[in-house]
C-alpha cells in the first residue's frame, strides 16, 4: 500500500512539473502514454523491445553462468583464486564503454560483439559474489555429505546451492539492473534496433517524448520481472527460514 | 574384526604451529554386531578419534581397517540437518535407495512421523537428534557411529533416547560405536568399553560387558564403575 502510494507520488510530481515547463524539456505522462500506445499500435516499440530483451537475456544468462560458475571455484580453491583474481581485479576496474569500444572494434559491429561486451561487463560483479558464497559455506554439512557419500548432483542441489542461493539472489538482482543499462549504451554505439538505439534517435531529434516512450516500458518490464519472478523465487527458496521476510503490501 | 584401529600418533597443530599431542598408541577393535563405548573426559581426543574413523581427518599415524565398501552411518553432536530440507527429504537426500515405507518406518519408530514435514529449525534439540539417528540408520550401515548422543539433552529426554537406541542395538544388531564422557551412558549401552587416558589418550582398559543393556544388572553396573573408575585413578598415577 505504501509502495503504491510511493509510486503515484512519483507519477504527480511529474504530471506536475510538466505543467510548469516547455513540453519540448518535459512532455507530461498522457502525450507520453499516447505515443506508447500509437508506437504499440505500429509494431515498433514491440520489436524495439524484443530485441533488447533477448540481448538483456543472453547477456545476463552468459555473465551469470560462467561469472557463478568461475566464482564458486576460486571461493573453493585457493590455487584457482590466486590464479584468476588479478584478472578479476583488472575485469572490475576496466570502464563500461573501453570494453564496449574494443569488442566493437576488434569484433566488428555485430550481435556477439554486443553480447559479448555487455557479459563481460557483469562477469566480475557475479565472480565476486559467488566467491563469498563459497567461502562462506558451512564446512560440517561438507563433512556430513561427505561422510553419507552424497553424488555430486545431490551435494550441488542440497547442499552447495542452498548456501550460495542469497548471494546468487544478491548477483542477479543488481546484474539484471546493470546489465539492461549497459545494453542500452552498446544499441546506442552500434546496433540498428533496440530500446538504445530510440534513444539515440530521440537524442538526435530533440524528442523527449519518443526517448519517455521507449524508457518507461522497459523500465516497467524489469520492475514486473523483479515483483512477479525474483522476489515469489526468493521467497519460495528461503521458506525454510522462520523469519523469513514476510508478505509485504 | 568389522573395525580394528591402530593409531601410532595424531597430533593437533594450533595457529601458532606448535603440535600437541591427541592420540598416542591407541588400539581397539570391535566385532560386528557389538556395540563399543569409548569412555573418556571431555578434551581427551573422542571426537577426533571418530572423525579418523570416519575418513573425515587423515592426517596421523597408524591405520584404520573397514570393510571394504562398508557404509557409515554418522550421528554427529551436533546433528548437522540441512536446514532447508524437511525432515523427510533429509533422510532421503542421505539414503536415496531407502523405499518410501522404509522411510516411514524409521520415522515412526523415532517418534517424528509428525514432523516429517518439518524444516529443522523448528526441531528441538532432542528431535533433530532422532532426525539425525534416523538418517544415520537409513543408509543401513555397517558401521554406526555416535558422538555423544546424549549430551546437552535435558534428563528425561536423555534417558528415553537411551532406551530407543539401547533397543535399536539389540533389535538390529547394528556394530556400533559411540563416544561419551558418561560412564552410565557406556555401561547403559555398550557390549564393551574402551576407557580412555586423559590427552594424549591411549585405552587404559577394555570392560566387557557380560550382560549388556536389557540384561543389565544392579551387580554388573557397580561393578563396571568401580572397574572403570579404578582404570581412570590408575591413569592418574602414571
Amino acid at each position: 500500500m505504501i509502495r503504491l502510494a510511493s509510486f503515484a507520488s512519483i507519477l504527480l510530481l511529474w504530471a506536475m512539473l510538466a505543467q510548469f515547463s516547455d513540453s519540448r524539456h518535459l512532455p507530461g505522462p498522457l502525450p507520453v502514454l499516447e505515443l506508447i500506445y500509437s508506437e504499440a499500435r505500429s509494431g515498433e516499440l514491440f520489436l524495439a523491445l524484443g530485441a533488447t530483451l533477448a540481448r538483456v537475456a543472453a547477456a545476463f544468462l552468459i555473465a551469470m553462468g560462467l561469472g557463478s560458475a568461475l566464482g564458486y571455484l576460486m571461493g573453493r580453491s585457493r590455487t584457482i583464486d590466486e590464479i584468476l583474481d588479478p584478472w578479476l581485479v583488472v575485469l572490475l576496474n576496466i570502464p563500461a564503454l573501453v570494453v564496449i569500444v574494443l569488442a566493437y572494434i576488434w569484433a566488428g559491429l555485430n550481435e556477439a560483439a554486443a553480447v559479448g561486451a555487455v557479459a563481460l561487463n557483469k562477469l566480475p560483479g557475479a565472480m565476486v559474489l559467488a566467491r563469498e558464497g563459497a567461502r562462506a559455506q558451512d564446512p560440517s554439512l561438507d563433512e556430513m555429505a561427505q561422510v553419507f557419500r552424497l553424488s555430486p548432483q545431490a551435494r550441488l542441489r542440497h547442499v552447495v546451492l542452498p548456501q550460495l542461493a542469497p548471494y546468487l539472489a544478491a548477483s542477479a538482482r543488481s546484474g539484471l539492473a546493470l546489465v539492461w543499462k549497459i545494453v542500452l549504451i552498446v544499441e546506442l554505439l552500434g546496433r540498428p534496433n533496440g530500446v538504445g538505439f530510440k534513444i539515440n534517435l530521440a537524442f538526435q531529434l530533440f524528442d523527449l517524448r519518443l526517448l519517455f516512450a521507449y524508457a518507461l516500458p522497459f523500465v516497467a518490464i524489469m520492475l514486473a520481472v523483479e515483483v512477479f519472478l525474483a522476489q515469489p523465487l526468493e521467497r519460495h527458496v528461503s521458506r525454510w527460514r522462520l523469519d523469513a521476510p514476510r508478505h509485504r503490501d | 574384526m568389522l573395525l580394528d584401529i591402530e593409531i601410532d600418533a595424531k597430533d593437533h597443530v594450533d595457529a601458532a604451529g606448535v603440535a600437541r599431542p591427541v592420540l598416542r598408541e591407541l588400539k581397539l577393535a570391535l566385532a560386528r554386531g557389538e556395540a563399543g563405548a569409548v569412555l573418556g573426559p571431555s578434551g581427551c581426543g573422542k571426537t577426533t578419534l571418530l572423525r579418523i574413523i570416519a575418513g573425515l581427518d587423515r592426517n596421523f599415524t597408524g591405520r584404520v581397517a573397514l570393510p571394504a565398501h562398508g557404509r557409515l552411518g554418522m550421528v554427529f553432536q551436533e546433528p548437522r540437518l540441512l536446514p532447508w530440507r524437511n525432515v523427510e527429504d533429509n533422510i532421503k537426500i542421505a539414503a536415496p535407495h531407502a523405499s518410501a515405507e522404509e522411510i516411514a518406518a524409521l520415522l515412526e519408530a523415532f517418534g517424528l512421523a509428525g514432523h516429517a514435514r518439518h524444516f529443522p529449525g523448528r526441531l528441538s534439540l532432542g528431535l533433530a537428534r532422532r532426525a539425525a539417528l534416523a538418517r544415520a540408520l537409513a543408509i543401513k550401515p555397517d558401521l554406526l557411529l555416535l558422538d555423544e548422543p546424549l549430551v546437552s539433552l535435558d534428563a528425561a529426554m536423555a534417558l528415553s533416547l537411551r532406551e530407543r537406541i539401547a533397543r535399536l542395538i539389540d533389535e538390529t544388531h547394528v556394530t556400533t560405536l559411540l563416544v561419551t564422557h558418561d560412564l552410565s551412558e557406556a555401561i547403559a549401552l555398550a557390549d564393551r568399553i574402551f576407557v580412555l587416558s586423559k590427552p594424549p589418550a591411549r585405552v587404559l582398559a577394555t570392560l566387557e560387558v557380560a550382560t549388556p543393556r536389557r540384561l543389565m544388572t544392579e551387580e554388573a553396573r557397580r561393578e563396571l564403575t568401580q572397574k572403570a573408575q579404578a582404570a581412570l585413578a590408575h591413569g592418574d598415577l602414571i
